[in-house]
């Protein structure tokens, strides 16, 4: 440990060091004096003999040094001093980075969250996501989810897996009764072994046994998550043994998951899991476990030893194959097999898409960032001439000029980064703000080492990038000019280098504001759709009183009171029901027959989309009705035949005629057209024209109310909670918002990229202005003495003004062009995210254009006047 | 500077001559100087910028000790002693440069050792 009391003597020796070769000199001196030289000519060859004492010392003391890792210590040391000594020039440095570094850590923590953390489950690798894949298809559409008796096939039969689990891939929302309350929680259907399988192992209690799918085996069990543990039943080690009523069930606690287990799908928050034999109690659907045709199960199994991902796909796709066999009609399905991640295999090409787009758009803001560092560090480069010179001189080499340049660099990009992830801290919160708070997802984004490896690495990259030019400039020059403070004419390679750094940062900006720019007039297109119903004074809740086990009858009397006693309240104008909102999520389809229409070939049918309908649902909605009539009390009793379409439907089936009293078969019931509507919007709001119907709402138990009111919808949605909890108090609404909530989703992702994009855009005209005022000054001030010369010549302030402004418009204007260019050739990759408007919309490009040319007129103008009021005697005498 | 021997001799010559001088008698550092230019007749003149950094070697090394004190002329000196290992390293030093320099001298004048 010899190095240890090395450290702590070492200014001993150091101090020891330098009395000693004092002491040399003098006895030197003396030598000579007595020799017969003069004290001052003695002292002068003494100096001249030993050399150059500081490179001595230095050698010396490296002698006892842990050499490089403290010679970059001193590095860095000196660094932060010049670093406090300039203090304008670092903070400015410093702010770019952080915007461009925090820009970046942002949307980098998102990808991760998204696409790189993994599940926490043991030897992930070795796990596989099941789903299938129709090969004549392609895009999402083209994967569909197992059903029961096809997982249950492919697990019993396979022979690559060693373990085969399912999962409902949707969260449920559930009743969970307690109190005299209700409250919704979400839970998660899986099989018996899916904790097995993911070799997670429970935190108190244990999971479920095999025998537990089978069903009819003792009474339901639950196993809850840690956080429902700790923050709804209080944590307490007690827990297991306990009965909980979901939906009007009673299940037992006999586990609860690890703290760091918190599912295998991104997005969804489970508060228990059940297993699948318990479906038909837990959501009411009795057939979906015999059903070879509802799909929607995800399969997740682990490799046996030695077997690949793909040998299970082609092991698992013959089992597919064979299965679907039996159905001559279904269309031929292969099993695809994929890595198990947070994110559904068949969306990661899609939301890596997304993301990609993100992470390009700071990329090249933290290139302007990195521009105006390198400008900046150029420029000082120069006012430090002299110290670097100095510093040759005494006998630094030419490696050391340029770590010392670089190590200041890189001080700055760490100083950049470390703030970059500040802002990532502060900005991730305001981003998941952006989601709707009505998705029942949760993302989680946080920062962990992957966030902090990526900062570090940009960070060190970018230091590099933009230190690496200056020092080795710093390193290249002439001493004896500079220690003699000969004013360097302002070369042309310098001023070339830096112009063209300018014109780099306006032309990345263009593109940037040009990307924003359309974004955002698609993102205010898209607002300005007319969705054919109205989006304000609506109150939306979204119920299910069938998930607490009502009857029928029991539903409708619930509906009925609901209705009276909602439409009784204050402010109220009118209340109806419906099975479907337009724009949701969920979609229903009718075969129906229509005189003289020709279904598509092979089709027995003509497929309608439509949607159950009570009496005033479209006075309530907003949506016109254009001839006939709403349904009425008698329309809605059972068989009553009639029928409410939309303008598109009947200018398809009978153009020119008055569709109101025309028949046509809807499956094998006649129907009567009694009303027709204005076409809206019903899947997207970028969709033609859709063939819609309505029918009569009947009893059933998922219901969505609606509610025009005239007062505020936020009390109404107060009051409509009192009503259903005055009703029954268990029943909870699944949703209950505004309808100007209800529309954020469909436009949520045109939404999130017009923000996103437009902020960007503002931080790389930010970063540009101030690398393109930041050239302009420092061009000012080398050429004081050329506008004092002119001034004394004549020139007035003006030329002076247009002098300084011609080289900042130049600089502007080459930037600007190239900028137009290349975003003819970028913005292509916009084209699908855009809504009505075209990806190279000329408007957007010359206004964007123009105003970048107007901030870059008046960034330039600023030292413009600075220069021109600068005193011509004055600037004269500055040489 | 003109007179400006080759900083290194060959590696470790220095530090050799500089124990040797040490185990003769201990000495401060400009009395090494002086003290291995006069044994060389002139020939070699040690440069101070390469005798501190040695001098530092070998403390480190504990080859040589260190120690503050007042010289035969009254001067305030820090005068360097050689250590056993020192005088151990300084014998192998010898030895090994012995072989080599009759190497280098067989190599140089092949007449003299053999008949060849």
């Amino acid at each position: 440990m010899g190095w240890i009391r090395d450290i702590f003597r070492r200014h001993r020796l150091y101090d020891d060091l330098a009395e000693e070769m004092r002491l040399h000199i003098e006895e030197r001196t003396e030598q000579l004096m007595r020799e017969g030289m003069n004290r001052r000519e003695a002292k002068l060859a003494a100096r001249r003999a030993f050399g150059n004492q500081t490179v001595i010392e230095e050698r010396s003391r490296e002698v006892w040094q842990w050499a490089t890792l403290e010679s970059i210590w001193a590095d860095v040391r000196y660094a932060l001093r010049q670093l406090k000594n300039s203090p304008v020039f670092a903070i400015t440095v410093i702010l770019s980075l952080t915007l461009g570094l925090g820009a970046n850590t942002t949307i980098f923590t998102f990808v991760n969250a998204l696409l790189l953390r993994p599940p926490a489950v043991v030897d992930g690798g070795r796990l596989v996501e099941v789903v299938t894949h129709n090969a004549k298809a392609s895009g999402i559409e083209s994967y569909t989810n197992l059903s029961y008796p096809l997982y249950v096939d492919l697990r019993d039969h396979n022979r690559s897996l060693s373990g085969f689990a399912a999962f409902d891939g949707d969260p449920r929302t559930v009743s969970w009764s307690h109190g005299g309350e209700g409250e919704i929680v979400y839970g998660q259907l899986v099989s018996s072994n899916f904790f097995s399988v993911l070799g997670v192992e429970p935190a108190l209690g244990r999971f479920f046994q095999p025998d537990e799918d089978k069903g009819g085996a003792g009474a339901p069990t639950v196993v809850i998550s840690n956080l429902f543990w700790q923050r709804q039943l209080g944590g307490d080690r007690a827990v297991l043994g306990r009965v909980l009523i979901l939906n009007g069930a009673s299940y037992t606690v006999i586990g609860v998951t690890p703290k760091s287990f918190t599912g295998v799908i991104i997005g969804t928050r489970h508060d228990f899991w059940t297993t699948l034999a318990m479906t038909p109690t837990l959501i009411h659907d009795r057939d979906r476990l015999g059903s070879d045709t509802s799909s929607w199960l995800f399969g997740v199994g682990r490799l046996r030893p030695g077997v690949s991902k793909n040998e299970a796909q082609a092991d698992l796709t013959v089992l597919t194959r064979t299965a679907h066999s039996s159905n001559p009609n279904a269309a031929v399905m292969d099993a695809s097999a994929f890595p198990l991640q947070i994110m559904p295999g068949p969306l990661r090409g899609y939301v890596a898409a997304f993301t990609g787009l993100l992470m390009a758009a700071v990329g090249l803001v933290l290139l302007i960032a990195c521009a105006n560092a390198a400008n900046l560090v150029l420029a000082r480069a120069t006012t430090r001439r002299r110290e670097l010179a100095v510093r040759s001189a005494l006998g630094a080499s030419r490696f050391r000029i340029i770590r010392q340049t670089l190590t200041e660099s890189l001080m700055l990009s760490m100083m950049g980064g470390a703030g970059g992830l500040l802002v990532a801290y502060w900005s991730i919160p305001a981003l998941m703000s952006l989601k709707p708070a009505t998705i029942p997802v949760s993302i989680e984004a946080p920062l962990d080492w992957r966030v902090f490896a990526f900062a570090f690495v940009a960070s060190l990259l970018s230091g590099i990038t933009f230190g690496v030019m200056p020092a080795l400039r710093s390193a290249r020059r002439d001493l004896i000019p500079a220690l003699k403070d000969e004013r360097q004419l302002a070369g042309p390679r310098r001023s070339r280098l830096r112009g063209s750094l300018v014109v780099a940062q306006i032309t990345v900006c263009l593109v940037l504001l040009i990307s924003a720019g359309l974004c955002v007039r698609s993102l205010i297109n898209a607002r300005s759709i007319d969705p054919g119903f109205s989006t304000h004074n609506i109150a939306v809740a979204h119920l299910d009183p069938g998930s607490l086990g009502y009857t029928e009858a029991q539903d409708r009397q619930f509906y009925q009171q609901l209705l009276e006693r909602v439409r009784a309240l204050p402010g109220v104008k009118s209340a109806s029901l419906s099975d479907y909102l337009p724009l949701g999520t969920s979609r229903s389809v009718h075969g129906v027959q229509i005189d003289g229409a020709n279904p598509a070939p092979g089709q027995k049918d003509i497929p309608i989309q439509e949607a159950s309908v009570a009496p005033d649902f479209f006075n309530t909605m907003g949506i016109p009705v254009l001839n006939g009539r709403e349904f009425s009390i008698q329309d809605v009793q059972p068989n009553s035949g009639k029928v409410i379409i939309n303008q598109a439907m009947a200018t398809h089936y009978w153009p020119g005629r008055n569709p109101i009293g025309q028949h046509f078969k809807d499956g094998k019931q006649t129907v009567e057209i009694v009303g027709l509507v204005k076409t809206g919007k019903y899947r997207s709001l970028s969709e033609d024209p859709i063939d819609f119907m309505y029918l009569p709402l009947g009893p059933q138990s998922q219901e969505f109310l609606v509610v025009r009111t005239g007062t505020g919808e936020e009390a109404t949605l107060g009051e409509i909670r009192r009503v259903i909890q005055g009703l029954d108090p268990n029943v909870v609404p699944i949703e209950m918002e505004s309808i100007s909530q209800y529309m954020t989703l469909p436009l949520f992702a045109a939404h999130t990229t017009g923000v996103l994009l437009a902020l960007f855009g503002l931080v790389a005209l930010l970063l540009a202005t101030i690398g393109l005022s930041g050239v302009v000054s420092y061009s000012v001030s080398q050429r004081t003495n050329e506008i004092g010369v002119r001034m004394a010549l004549g020139a007035d302030r003006l030329d002076v003004v247009r002098l300084i402004l011609k080289q900042g418009m130049r600089l502007t204007g080459v930037g600007i062009l190239i900028g137009l260019v290349l975003s003819f050739a970028t913005t292509r990759v916009l084209a699908g995210l855009l809504y009505g408007i075209k990806a190279d919309d000329p408007l957007t490009f010359a206004s964007v254009a123009l105003f970048l040319g107007a901030v870059a007129f008046i960034s330039c103008y600023v030292p413009a006047r600075r220069a021109a009021s600068l005193d011509p005697m004055k600037s004269l005498r500055a040489e | 500077m003109t007179e400006t021997t080759p900083r290194d001799l060959f590696p470790g010559a220095l530090e050799m001559m500089i124990l040797e001088s040490l185990r003769r008698q201990p000495a401060h550092g400009y009395a090494l100087v002086q003290h291995i230019q006069q044994r060389s007749n002139n020939l070699l003149q040690v440069e101070e910028g390469s005798l501190y950094p040695a001098l530092q070697r070998l403390l480190k090394a504990n080859l040589v000790k260190a120690e503050w004190g007042v010289s035969a002329t009254n001067r305030r000196v820090r005068t360097y002693q050689i250590t056993a290992a020192g005088l151990r390293r300084l014998e192998e030093q010898i030895s090994s440069f012995e072989r080599m320099f009759e190497g280098i001298a067989l190599v140089l004048n092949p007449g003299k050792s053999t008949a060849n």
